[in-house]
């Protein structure tokens, strides 16, 4: 678990190929795959496993009526364009994340963690969990902290570097609760990370363990 | 072997029939995958929630709908017709879950799992693929059942690997390594 790795491990590529990841979860990978073809791969070979196991199940039948209502619905069914959306997008912005993301990062809504970060939260799963942006300056850092619960980053644009190693764009973390770790950015540039948090952050500073209680509530 | 032969026999008439669909709406066609496919997507959302049967001919219909929409953009070199046909339908239940579950969430799942389809595979690649799919096929018969239960919870039913873990009393990190020593025999994991 505690392994230095910046790809998913086989669990969550394997949960994700499923369909049974938490979506804020999946949209972590799926920021993931984009930079990754080796994931991207990986991930194909997964769902040709699931089609594997769809064709070994025993075939339930359909009734008639099904069948018939379907049929009659077809002709309609052609008059209905599939909905395409123009957006006018930063090409470099992943796909799964251009719902939230319209034109590109700096139009955004951010807002002042700290003098090094800025953040803003795009949105929540329905396991509460939260997904949000965070936007380190040139090597700035954030506060040391823990988690509750597991925290799923996938750098944007730039790269930091924390006490285990240094990441890239696309590059996959995951910290579990057991993780005290301080991320720091680069120099030579911003950092942008998507970060999806599934508890309340634990700050470890003497100082920030005073706000903890003012952040868990903010949870609730 | 013969019944890999048939399986495969039967794949490509299916994908014949998706073509004739693609470009002449052939509604014959369409009936003749539909006779295959429906019943199948109707046993996987059956795996997830054996009672529903309602919801397993929506799931069912919602499908096969995509099927005949989507038919021309289907493209037998980035993904065999099973493999396709698998996605759709994991697709709409990501989609039919999220719309019915009490929390929503505010994501929206369609293009968390679009994303790879337009990437082209080389000819090394498709050959590569192929073969993955008969290791696939070939190596599941031989795989011990603790390790295939698992897989079909997953797959099937939909369950995470917490959830199957609490379900079949054993410890999460079981569970994954069984589904890790799985994927290993069947060559879906490779080195990186």
């Amino acid at each position: 678990m505690n392994d230095l790795t910046i790809h998913p491990d086989e669990s969550l590529l394997t949960a994700y190929a499923a369909g049974s990841l938490q979506l804020s979860q999946a949209l972590c990978i799926s920021t993931h795959i984009e930079h990754c073809s080796k994931c991207q791969q990986a991930v194909q070979r997964l769902n040709k496993l699931g089609s594997e196991l769809m064709q070994q199940l025993k075939p339930s039948p359909t009734s008639s009526d099904l069948k018939a209502s379907l049929l009659a619905q077809l002709d309609n069914l052609e008059d209905r364009p599939e909905i395409v959306t123009p957006v006018r997008v930063d090409n470099s912005i992943p796909r799964c994340l251009r719902q939230f993301v319209h034109s590109d990062y700096k139009n955004l809504a951010w807002k002042r963690v700290s003098t090094d970060i800025h953040s803003v939260e795009l949105c929540r799963d329905s396991n509460g969990a939260k997904v949000e942006l965070l936007r380190i300056k040139p090597g700035g850092a954030a506060t040391t902290h823990t988690h509750m619960g597991d925290e799923y980053t996938v750098i944007l644009e730039g790269s930091f570097s924390d006490e285990l190693g240094v990441y890239s764009k696309g590059d996959f973390l995951l910290r579990d609760a057991s993780h005290r770790h301080r991320p720091v950015a680069t120099q030579d540039g911003e950092c942008i990370c998507l970060a999806v948090t599934e508890g309340p952050i634990q700050f470890t500073g003497l100082f920030s363990r005073l706000l903890n209680p003012f952040i868990r509530r903010s949870y609730a | 072997m013969v019944q890999n032969k048939t399986s495969s026999d039967r794949l490509a008439s299916l994908q014949i029939a998706l073509q004739k669909v693609a470009e002449h709406r052939d509604k014959a066609a369409f009936e003749e995958l539909f006779d295959h496919y429906a019943p199948l997507i109707r046993a996987y959302s059956l795996a997830r929630e054996p009672a529903a049967d309602l919801v397993a001919d929506e799931l069912a219909q919602e499908v096969m709908m995509r099927i005949w929409l989507k038919a021309s953009s289907y493209n037998v070199r980035l993904a065999n017709l099973n493999t396709w046909v698998f996605t759709l339908a994991r697709n709409c239940r990501i989609d039919y879950l999220r719309r019915n579950s009490r929390f929503v969430s505010e994501i929206d799942p369609t293009e968390i799992f679009n994303n790879i389809e337009d990437e082209s595979p080389g000819p090394l690649q498709l050959v590569q693929q192929n073969r993955t799919g008969d290791n696939i096929r070939a190596g599941l018969e031989k795989l011990p059942t603790e390790q295939s239960e698992i897989l079909r919870k997953v797959y099937l039913e939909g369950k995470s690997h917490q959830q199957t873990s609490e379900e079949l009393k054993l410890p999460l990190g079981t569970v994954k390594s069984r589904v890790r020593l799985a994927l290993k025999k069947l060559e879906v994991l490779v080195a990186r």
